[in-house]
């Protein structure tokens, strides 16, 4: 009892003031923002792909970049409310990946479907997983380095969303600037890979964000 | 909800770098949190501890709480946190230290009245082990209990009946070399 005394009264000699972090809708607007014009950047340098605008007369191809772009929302936000102990008590948000997620393979499928007869097949593979996991690199650093400065309570969570947004803002990216109309060749080298490292993203919450 | 509005107030003040109420705030806290330890813990030497611990995670974590939502969950989210992780490293620390029941198969199934040492010959070495140990082996190799028996009969559970066994063996063996 007495130690406890004396750490509190320890704790309150170093407790000066404190600027409180900001608000979790206002940490991610600042980190889509950041995100946004990153894409933007690369979107400029790489170019866009053919008749962007024309492709986006296709139902399946605008639904589902409105889609990925709705994953990249959901996942800024719940990434700063994990951020927060308490998930500054808006816990319910947090199922909201789970649900665009769901929306998001659903309407794959659905475009999977209609892909008749289907698109060819691009020659290459791999490289489109590597060039999204290069150009998630910045986001994912700079979310992570963020997120550190905080107190998540559910790390691995944390550090999962944090990559799946990093992804998303790749995948736009590459979807927006590649000219192909596969959708199996996206399924396979876009969206799997990119599931695959939100799990990598478990072990890596608990790697950085553990406190 | 009168002491919620007080410890938030108290917060808020704190974080404007008033020390005496964030001292207040601490005290009430761990006056809080006590009681949701002292529940969960088994001694009181580890509610301190983890007491300790959550109170030095608040202080790091005090920057995300605002002063404008409750603070009790706040806390708590962090008491859980840090218990989570106490009791995790805790029984980790236990698996590494605990022995394999199959390792002890051998030594309970041998027939010590044919190693030519009886219970009688070493029961004052027997004697000198802590009780819980000297009841289960004097149940075991003087009385002819099995060690399931000896689990009904102790209120405990078989495995910790072995464990136990198999340590005062060890022991056993120890000082009996030394003899």
């Amino acid at each position: 009892m007495k130690d406890i005394d004396n750490l509190i009264g320890q704790l309150a000699q170093e407790g000066g003031a404190v600027k409180a972090a900001p608000h979790p809708l206002a940490l991610s607007l600042k980190w889509m923002a950041l995100s946004a014009a990153y894409l933007l950047v690369l979107l400029l340098v790489s170019g866009a792909r053919n008749e962007l605008a024309a492709t986006f007369q296709h139902p399946w191809f605008a639904i589902e970049v409105v889609l990925l772009v709705a994953v990249f929302v959901v996942t800024s936000v719940s990434a700063a409310l994990l951020s927060f102990p308490d998930l500054y008590q808006m816990r319910r948000a947090l199922w909201m990946p789970l649900a665009v997620f769901s929306v998001f393979a659903f309407v794959l499928f659905m475009a999977w479907r209609a892909d008749v007869p289907p698109a060819p097949f691009p020659v290459h593979g791999y490289e489109c997983t590597l060039a999204i996991l290069m150009v998630a690199l910045f986001p994912g650093a700079w979310m992570l380095y963020f997120m550190r400065k905080l107190a998540s309570t559910h790390y691995q969570w944390a550090g999962s969303i944090a990559l799946l947004h990093a992804f998303s803002v790749g995948a736009l990216w590459l979807r927006l600037q590649e000219n192909n109309d596969s959708i199996l060749h996206v399924l396979q080298w876009h969206y799997l890979p990119m599931i695959g490292f939100g799990i990598l993203g478990l072990w890596v919450g608990k790697l950085i964000l553990k406190w | 909800m009168g002491q919620n509005e007080n410890l938030e107030g108290l917060m808020q003040q704190a974080l404007a770098g008033d020390q005496a109420a964030y001292a207040k705030a601490l005290h009430a806290t761990a006056q809080l949190l006590r009681p949701f330890l002292s529940k969960r813990l088994l001694f009181a030497n580890d509610v301190d501890d983890v007491l300790q611990e959550i109170l030095v995670s608040i202080h790091k974590a005090r920057h995300t709480y605002d002063g404008q939502r409750p603070f009790i969950p706040w806390v708590y989210a962090i008491a859980k946190f840090r218990l989570q992780d106490y009791l995790r490293t805790h029984y980790a620390d236990q698996l590494k230290q605990a022995v394999d029941i199959a390792d002890l198969e051998n030594d309970l199934h041998e027939d010590v009245t044919e190693t030519g040492i009886s219970y009688e010959s070493i029961s004052g070495e027997i004697q000198k082990l802590p009780e819980k140990q000297a009841t289960i082996l004097q149940l075991i190799h003087q009385e002819g209990y099995t060690s399931k028996e000896v689990a009904v009969k102790l209120g405990m559970n078989e495995s910790a009946v072995k464990v136990a066994a198999h340590r005062a063996y060890k022991v056993l063996r120890k000082r009996l070399e030394e003899i």
